[in-house]
């Protein structure tokens, strides 16, 4: 149960271990605790993907992608123009209230509005990665929209982390089904879908979706990937979102505290070097599950998503 | 600074339960008990036993027909005499007069502290029932009434004792013992309090120079060694928010020892002193923040398992 209060000595403690590089249990100040990734376990979505960090965190993502009208009601016409060429993406994200008691009834209101917010202005910014341009199907008229809906099931710090993660990779398990457009003449197009399951494709971009890394300031160091309890001695908290190639694509800073301003540039730089590992590390991994999947898939033994059932 | 990835791990399958010695014996002990349900492992909705000779206790409760007792929770049939009860593995706490708990304050009201045991209610503690500095048996005064936020405030982790229970169900503790108090110097585990085991003291020093106090309740701490006697305690250090300066050495030992017993909970181990020594010393293989690692946690109970089965076979 994640506690929501902590004892002075307590924090004291977490202070004086983070300030000699040892945390309360035996990291450094710039490690992760395992993670444990898995893909596709949900078969009516388009994309899925679940994460769990150490042995706490858990947050599943499914990805669908529907057809949707261009929303370009109340825009000036130079965007409107641009955005009729453009898919979108929708983000939602839920903290059940399984996850911990704070979560429970309007508890996690704030903190779901937040992380929502924080996604969708990752995703739908112009850093966002995904190919919009390839999601239109008529330009002013249809288009896919890509519903991101996030789970946090359990917590046990760092979800902004997990979070970009799981989407990272579910998106990187999406396919796309194909539209077929019918030029009727007079400017009349219509489309269809195609039946075929295998000429959906995997969305486009997913490999620029960026990542990001939460950097905690407790005292006058930085940590990477908290407990509940280190966050709670946290002073203030920046979320660095790294793409692949090193660049920074959104920063966001939240708590109380203050931030000075070498530390700022220090933490910015770490959470990209930071980032930019944790990218290669996940498309490795990623990679390597999907080539497994297809051994198996050519060898015609069974695939199983082992899902929720899985033992660790 | 490298991040670990891995793919999740198929459940074990649950069919070898005849484990066959070299000369293809089986053991009949674990047999027998297996046709007699007791400490037979239940799921919610089992049919424990269809005899309806038994009365039913908690955790259990007749089918539709009024033929078998079923499992209402997921844990160990537990019989005596005539009364079946199923024992839940992971539950709340529910304490016995006596027990040591590991509490953290949550309110602080009038005359009492609210404290939660992580059970089904925050335990209380009266004002009347800490020490005061000043003298063990010193009468409490108006002036402590308000500023008890001066002994114990809000998120503040104490030692306490089962003292008894209201008649609504919510329980009392109280700290009449120089031992019980505020606790510093270490860090807090949780674990299931199914794991913690009842014996005759909960205060143990380990070989390794660290403290570790077993809460009933669920929660551990583990803290640098305080070598100093009980008599020479000052009644007004007892509450002051300052820990004593840690050196990086106790620091690791200290996390060390709380990552095997998050090991020992994950998979489900009893926790005790001599459980976590044998723990401690199977863990220095791996540098102290990769016993965070699955496999490590695997090896580490796995030789714990080893050695409590050696002991046992010398008896």
């Amino acid at each position: 149960m994640a506690p929501v209060l902590i004892s002075a000595l307590e924090a004291d403690y977490i202070l004086k271990g983070i300030d000699d590089n040892l945390r309360a249990d035996g990291r450094g100040r710039l490690d992760y605790r395992e993670v444990i990734l898995e893909t596709g376990l949900i078969t009516q979505a388009h994309g899925s993907a679940r994460c769990r960090l150490g042995e706490g965190t858990d947050v599943l993502v499914g990805v669908k992608v529907d057809i949707g009208t261009v929303d370009i009601d109340g825009t000036e016409e130079e965007v409107a123009t641009v955005k009729a060429k453009r898919g979108r993406v929708v983000c939602n994200v839920e903290c059940s209230p399984i996850a911990s008691q704070q979560f429970a009834g309007r508890g996690a209101d704030d903190i779901n509005n937040e992380l929502t917010q924080m996604m969708s202005r990752v995703l739908n910014g112009p850093q966002g990665g995904l190919n919009l341009e390839k999601l239109c199907i008529i330009p002013g008229k249809a288009c896919w929209i890509v519903y991101i809906d996030a789970l946090v099931l359990d917590y046990a710090g760092n979800i902004v982390d997990t979070m970009f993660m799981t989407t990272r990779a579910a998106l990187f398990n999406t396919q796309v089904p194909k539209a077929i457009i019918h030029d009727l003449g007079d400017g009349e197009v219509e489309f269809d879908l195609s039946e075929d399951v295998e000429e959906w494709e995997r969305i486009e971009g997913w490999e620029h979706v960026p990542i990001s890394v939460t950097l905690n300031k407790i005292g006058s160091r930085h940590i990477v990937d908290a407990t509940p309890l280190e966050e709670l001695t946290t002073e203030a908290k920046l979320h660095v979102m790294v793409n692949r190639n090193g660049k920074i694509c959104g920063i966001q800073k939240s708590g109380s505290g203050s931030i000075e301003h070498s530390l700022l540039n220090e933490m910015v730089q770490t959470g990209r070097s930071l980032g930019q590992n944790l990218i290669i590390s996940l498309d490795k991994m990623l990679l390597q599950e999907e080539y497994d999947i297809n051994e198996k898939r050519m060898r015609n033994k069974p695939v199983e998503k082992l899902g929720f059932f899985a033992a660790t | 600074m490298s991040i670990h990835f891995l793919f999740p791990k198929p459940a074990f399958s649950a069919g070898n339960n005849d484990q066959k010695d070299q000369d293809g014996d089986v053991d009949m002990f674990v047999r027998a008990q297996r046709d007699n349900f007791e400490s037979k492992v239940v799921t919610p909705g089992q049919v424990i036993t269809a005899d309806t000779q038994y009365m039913r206790g908690h955790g259990t409760y007749l089918n539709e027909e009024e033929s078998s007792h079923i499992s209402s929770v997921a844990g160990v049939v537990e019989r005596v005499n005539k009364l079946i009860t199923v024992r839940p593995l992971h539950t709340r706490y529910t304490g016995n007069i006596g027990d040591l708990v590991i509490g953290r304050i949550t309110e602080v009201t009038n005359k009492r502290w609210k404290v939660d045991i992580n059970s089904r209610q925050d335990a209380v503690l009266l004002l009347s029932a800490i020490n005061l500095p000043g003298g063990v048996q010193r009468r409490k005064t108006e002036a402590d009434e308000l500023q008890m936020r001066k002994f114990f405030a809000e998120g503040d982790l104490l030692a306490a004792e089962f003292q008894g229970s209201f008649n609504d169900g919510s329980t009392s503790l109280h700290t009449r013992n120089l031992k019980y108090g505020k606790l510093r110097n270490g860090s807090l585990i949780v674990v299931p309090p199914a794991l913690v085991q009842r014996c005759k003291t909960h205060f143990h020093t380990l070989s390794c120079g660290v403290d570790v106090t077993l809460g009933l309740n669920g929660y551990i701490w583990v803290s640098k060694h305080s070598s100093k006697n009980l008599d020479e305690l000052d009644p007004e250090a007892i509450y002051s928010n300052d820990n004593e300066p840690v050196d990086r050495s106790t620091r690791e030992t200290i996390a060390r020892v709380c990552n095997c017993i998050n090991a020992l909970s994950r998979h489900f181990m009893c926790i005790t002193d001599t459980i976590i020594a044998y723990a401690y010393e199977a863990s220095l293989k791996y540098p102290v923040k990769d016993l965070l690692k699955l496999e490590a946690m695997e090896f580490v109970t796995t030789e714990v398992r080893h050695k409590l089965s050696v002991v046992r076979s010398i008896y």
